[in-house]
């Protein structure tokens, strides 16, 4: 226990309020106020005698001269204390450089020093290897790569002397990668450690195996350690390294660690009489018994009375280990948490005495505290909160499951704010229990309350989880609105989630589907930009399937519509709904067609291509449902914006609508324009969605590549021009909806997205491009960084570019293959996606290319962030005064920023498991296009800019690869794996990175390319 | 399982950083700037948990973190641990650095780095709470430091 009382003046409490000064005492909060100075704060006077006391040198900035003074002072003190410091490691500290180019400067310097002195000639004493590496290991902390000193660490681990032992070790386990030479050195100095019944040494030993906790170690080690935990004459503090050391190495490769008698006799170590022990032996058994739960089911009675004999301790018996007046809290929680694996105990005398325990824990917490100190309540409530993660695992004591409701209840408005959040939090998984559902929801407007007025968005959170858990048929109503009310301020990083949970919430409880269509264009109207499209198709299948509310949802969407600015999303399901169900409003006089016509084509122009398209096919819809407004529509299918829009896929809709709706007899036109078919029920998508969003805060999950470009703000201002933009087909817009395709919807424009050649009616043809496909040029510079990206009969253009980190730069050559000059050479560059790129403004091409010249242009290319639309290059000359004009794909892939990483099969499989979310995988199996030659494939996948690992996968056939994405924004890690079966001619290609869209679409990158 | 532990200024720099759970370098200053970013953007006086940064594993993990005068102690944690135990353990770590140092503040973790790695090795091992118990963690760094003497004064500076 403290003794607080020798310590006048000193408040266990972080210190809140308090400018930053780098020397103060952490633990006090008494100290005078700060010097304004970021590089040097004074410190108050004892804190100045508190060096010299050390022998500490005062951090010197050299530019002031009184500091230098004392700094000799400093010197001049004897060296040899208790705690010596390493001398000279406060040179290294770049805290006290002035910028960062100092800081590097000082750092290789010092770098190079030490460099030197391994290498030199002399022999180096222990003391100074120990002094190097400690400086080492300071550069390492400071975000500088250490790619020497392993060996002199590993020496170090051979030395008979503890200290530099010591320094061995924690190098190591600080800073060794899996370098097998290394490896098979530092398992022999640890087997020798183990096996010297020296018990600091072995403890030191166990701290390095469980650190670094690889699998060459579990190999070495893993049938040793068992032996140690077990024996009769190893010390405490072995015991407990060893347990833990066995913890790691399982839960590294559980296949390593060998099941035998030593675990009954594990067990028994619950009942050890160091605390320390049994913390240890509890932890490794609430780990092992997960997976063979009856080898170790005799720990339950154990671990009762073990817990018993805490719980109605007083607060003296357990002396070190109580905390704060409180006995014991850590292992109480291990114990409660080792009894979750379990279902309740089935001997009565056991589970008796269990539930005495528990009601004691609950009875405690309305005792008054016994120390005001916030450590003492944290300690109290650490317990009481695992105590009630049980009683909700146990779920079968009513009456202590409305207790526990009861008692969250309380933390609701407790004035701790962790409090509150862990109320939310378990009274979420209590909400979920049959017997207290109802209890939970007595507590409605408290949490309605905290939602409205936390300051912290974490609290926030929480608390539209619990709603969201307590909604039911009888409250959903007030759920629903008071969540769309908190939408309307709700914090940008998790409106996403609100939307899609109050989607899923009217959905699921609608009585009437009025309300929902009311709850759907309100999310749309108050976060348009947040609702998803999984949101809105899905009110338009409920829409579509239920005859009952399809007359109030044409009424509501044409008044939500009348709004002079309303969210393009309300415009997409104004259109969709108007254009099949129109007619059922068509009685007014003030929505009759015409006045709806005008209505919608009002947004039109403001629309992206996307929405453009399907307002199209509204239109056509409107000329079968409406005969009236035939001639108005075609009047502006006809025009010259719709017919000669830029965009295939306007351009298609336009021509093909304005035919079938002059040539198509009315019988025809009924049957084609029909309306929809009401959509095969299915699990809701949107559910879907939130499942895949893996709860609350991925507020990221928006980016799967149609974020709305004004929403952000990453390409600087530069609005994707529909002109150029190569929408990836937007019928799938309409497309995305149908079960079964629609009448309307036109064939899929052929090729949209490749390559778009301007048919001007006044210019010649566009010549054909010679060789490769511009799709498949492009496709070929995925794995390459130069050649001929494009060539007809004019023009050739060659790509020469090379990537660096997030940076890269391209040279375009532009080759005039005619005798004629080309004139108003232009080559512009576009970027639909997120990549920026910057055109050099020295190297503008000239406006005119002679008949057999070349002209270069160099591009900068930076990616801000991860993206998937490449960006589009567009070339417009005038050949023989006829305009040209082409539009590609520049080849810059989220590939070509790809930092190779190597790593180990250990360090390569833990990084695969830790990317096992299924939206973080991406696998796609795939005939092959190429012969499957390994070479070629290696070559391909190099290029394609990842690292080739070698003797990671198991089977040699396979190929697999790691690397990171240096965007400006972010890194993404990435790893893959290519499985060739060369008898089926197939591969099998799987990606795990951290983001998910970019998974997706590295995936189909690369699985082009075989 | 404890996945990191990470100890930062006001200003970002790392002072402490351990990570049980390999990842590159670059990677680790990565999480070191990200957490510092999501931590000091946070009122005092408002909870101290709140979810991992996307590096370290996003919502997995929970970041339980206390701010003491010029560092901030954030302990990177998965589901198995109990956030408020976590805090105890916290404040346990520093209560012993105070113990071991007289009056921490941030210069001895600079100056007395290793030192800081050791009472931390005897807290935590591995990503595992080894030892709860102030006094049994102070009574070994004491054991060390007496260990550590009598070989610095068999063989003189």
């Amino acid at each position: 226990m403290l003794q607080l009382s020798t310590r006048p003046g000193r408040l266990y409490l972080p210190s809140l309020t308090e400018a930053p000064r780098q020397g103060r005492s952490l633990l006090s909060h008494s100290l005078p106020s700060p010097a304004a100075s970021p590089l040097f704060h004074p410190r108050a006077p004892h804190n100045h005698t508190c060096w010299q006391k050390r022998g500490l040198q005062p951090p010197v900035a050299p530019q002031h001269p009184e500091r230098t003074q004392k700094r000799h002072g400093g010197l001049g003190l004897p060296a040899v204390l208790a705690s010596r410091p390493l001398h000279g490691l406060e040179h290294t500290s770049p805290y006290f450089c002035k910028s960062k180019e100092a800081e590097i400067k000082r750092i290789n310097k010092e770098l190079a020093n030490i460099r030197s002195k391994f290498k030199g000639d002399k022999a180096l004493d222990g003391y100074s290897k120990k002094k190097y590496v400690c400086k080492l290991l300071f550069i390492f902390l400071l975000g500088h790569d250490i790619d020497f000193g392993h060996m002199e660490a590993v020496n170090l681990l051979s030395s008979n002397k503890y200290t530099e032992k010591q320094i061995g070790y924690l190098f190591i386990s600080v800073l060794v990668n899996s370098n097998s030479e290394l490896i098979r050195l530092i398992n022999n100095a640890i087997k020798n450690d183990l096996a010297s019944r020296n018990p600091t040494f072995m403890c030191l030993a166990l701290h390095c195996i469980a650190n670094v906790g690889s699998r060459e170690m579990g190999e070495a080690f893993a049938a040793d350690i068992p032996r140690i935990l077990v024996a009769g004459d190893s010390m405490d503090s072995v015991k407990q390294s060893a347990a833990l050391c066995l913890l790691r190495l399982y839960k590294a490769s559980p296949d390593l660690v060998p099941m035998g008698e030593w675990t009954a006799r594990v067990v028994h170590l619950l009942n050890d009489q160091h605390m320390g022990v049994v913390t240890a032996a509890v932890s490794l058994i609430t780990c092992l018994c997960k997976k063979n739960p009856d080898d170790f089911k005799t720990c339950i009675s154990l671990a009762v009375s073990r817990l018993s004999r805490i719980v109605s301790s007083a607060s003296t018996d357990l002396q070190d280990y109580t905390y704060y007046f409180v006995p014991a809290p850590w292992l109480s929680v291990k114990l409660l948490r080792l009894l979750q694996c379990y279902p309740p105990p089935e001997d009565a005398a056991v589970k008796g005495r269990l539930v005495e325990c528990l009601e004691t824990v609950l009875n405690k917490a309305q005792e008054p505290p016994k120390s005001k100190k916030v450590q003492h309540s944290n300690a109290k409530n650490a317990i009481l909160f695992e105590t009630i993660s049980l009683i909700i695992h146990y779920d079968s004591e009513p009456n202590l499951l409305v207790r526990a409701c009861n008692q969250l209840g309380q933390f609701l408005q407790h004035r701790e704010t962790n409090l509150r959040y862990l109320a939310l939090e378990s009274m979420c998984t209590l909400a979920s229990s049959e017997f207290s559902h109802e209890a939970v929801k007595t507590h409605i407007d408290t949490v309605i309350n905290a939602l409205k007025t936390e300051r912290d968005v974490s609290v926030r959170q929480r608390a539209a989880d619990l709603l969201y858990a307590m909604c039911d048929r009888s409250n959903a109503k007030q759920i629903v609105s008071e969540m769309l009310r908190y939408l309307e301020t709700a914090d940008y990083a998790i409106r996403e989630e609100i939307v899609l949970k109050v989607a899923i919430l009217a959905e699921k409880y609608a009585v009437d589907y009025s309300w929902y269509v009311d709850t759907i264009l309100n999310l749309i109207r108050i976060a348009g930009d947040y609702v998803s499209e999984e949101v809105w198709y899905r009110v338009l299948q409920i829409v579509t399937n239920r005859d009952d509310v399809q007359g109030y949802a044409a009424k509501t969407v044409f008044e939500a519509l009348q709004a002079p600015a309303c969210h393009e999303n309300m415009v997409k399901v104004g259109g969709y709904i108007l254009g099949e169900f129109g007619n059922l409003i068509a009685g007014d006089p003030r929505s009759s067609p015409p006045v709806q016509f005008s209505l919608l084509h009002s947004k039109f122009h403001l629309c992206s291509v996307a929405t453009r398209a399907l307002l199209l096919s509204t239109y056509i819809k409107f000329i079968n449902l409406f005969p009236e407004t035939k001639a108005t529509i075609q009047g502006v299918l006809r025009a010259g914006s719709q017919l000669r829009n830029a965009d295939v896929e306007l351009q298609q809709r336009a021509v093909e609508y304005l035919t079938l709706s002059s040539v198509a007899s009315t019988d025809v036109l009924a049957t084609v324009l029909e309306e929809m078919p009401p959509f095969p029920e299915r699990e809701s998508s949107i559910l879907a969605k939130l499942k895949r969003k893996k709860g609350p805060g991925a507020g990221s999950a928006l980016d799967d590549g149609r974020r709305d470009p004004s929403s952000n703000d990453i390409n600087g201002g530069v609005e994707p021009t529909p002109s150029t933009v190569s929408t990836p087909s937007p019928s799938a817009d309409l497309l995305g909806l149908r079960a079964a395709p629609p009448p309307a919807a036109p064939p899929a424009s052929s090729g949209a997205g490749n390559l778009l050649v301007d048919v001007f009616s006044d210019g010649p043809a566009a010549q054909p491009s010679l060789g490769p496909t511009p799709e498949e040029a492009f496709l070929r510079f995925v794995c390459k960084n130069n050649g001929v990206l494009f060539e007809n009969q004019l023009l050739q253009i060659g790509v020469k570019s090379e990537f660096r980190q997030n940076l890269g730069r391209m040279y375009l050559f532009y080759g005039n293959k005619t005798s004629v000059q080309f004139q108003n050479f232009s080559p512009t560059v576009v970027h639909p996606g997120d990549l920026q790129t910057h055109i050099l403004p020295t190297k503008r091409v000239a406006a005119q290319v002679d008949g057999g010249a070349q002209v270069q242009q160099v591009l900068n290319i930076e990616c801000l962030r991860d993206f998937l639309t490449p960006p589009l290059l567009s070339v417009r000359f005038r050949y023989g005064g006829a305009p040209q004009s082409l539009t590609l794909k520049l080849p810059v892939t989220i590939n070509k920023f790809f930092q190779p990483t190597e790593m180990a099969a250990q360090d390569f499989f833990q990084r695969w498991k830790q990317l096992s979310l299924p939206q973080q995988e991406a696998q796609k199996i795939f005939k092959a296009n190429h012969p499957m030659d390994a070479e070629v494939t290696k070559a391909k996948l190099l290029g394609f800019g990842s690292a080739l690992l070698d003797n990671v996968d198991p089977n040699p056939e396979n190929f697999v690869g790691a690397g990171i994405i240096q965007t400006k924004a972010l890194q993404v890690g990435c790893l893959l794996r290519l499985e060739p079966n060369a008898q089926a001619q197939m591969y099998r290609l799987t990606l795990r990175t951290s983001k998910e869209p970019v998974s997706r679409h590295l995936c189909e990158l690369l699985a082009q390319q075989f | 399982m404890i996945q990191a532990i990470l100890v930062f200024n006001n200003h970002g720099k790392p002072r402490l950083v351990r990570f049980y759970q390999r990842f590159p370098e670059e990677i680790q200053q990565q999480i070191v700037r990200e957490t510092f970013h999501l931590v000091l953007k946070r009122d005092d006086n408002i909870c101290n948990f709140l979810e991992g940064g996307s590096l370290i594993g996003g919502s997995d993990y929970k970041l339980i973190y206390r701010h003491y005068a010029t560092l901030y102690f954030v302990f990177c944690v998965d589901s198995s641990e109990s956030e408020l135990g976590i805090l105890d353990l916290i404040q346990v770590f520093v209560e012993t650095l105070d113990k071991c140092f007289e009056n921490v503040c941030e210069l001895d973790l600079i100056f007395h780095m290793d030192k800081v790695h050791y009472i931390l090795q005897e807290v935590v091992m591995g990503g595992m709470v080894l030892e709860t118990n102030m006094n049994e963690i102070v009574a070994q760094i004491e054991a060390q430091n007496r260990l550590e003497k009598s070989e610095v004064s068999v063989l003189g500076p």
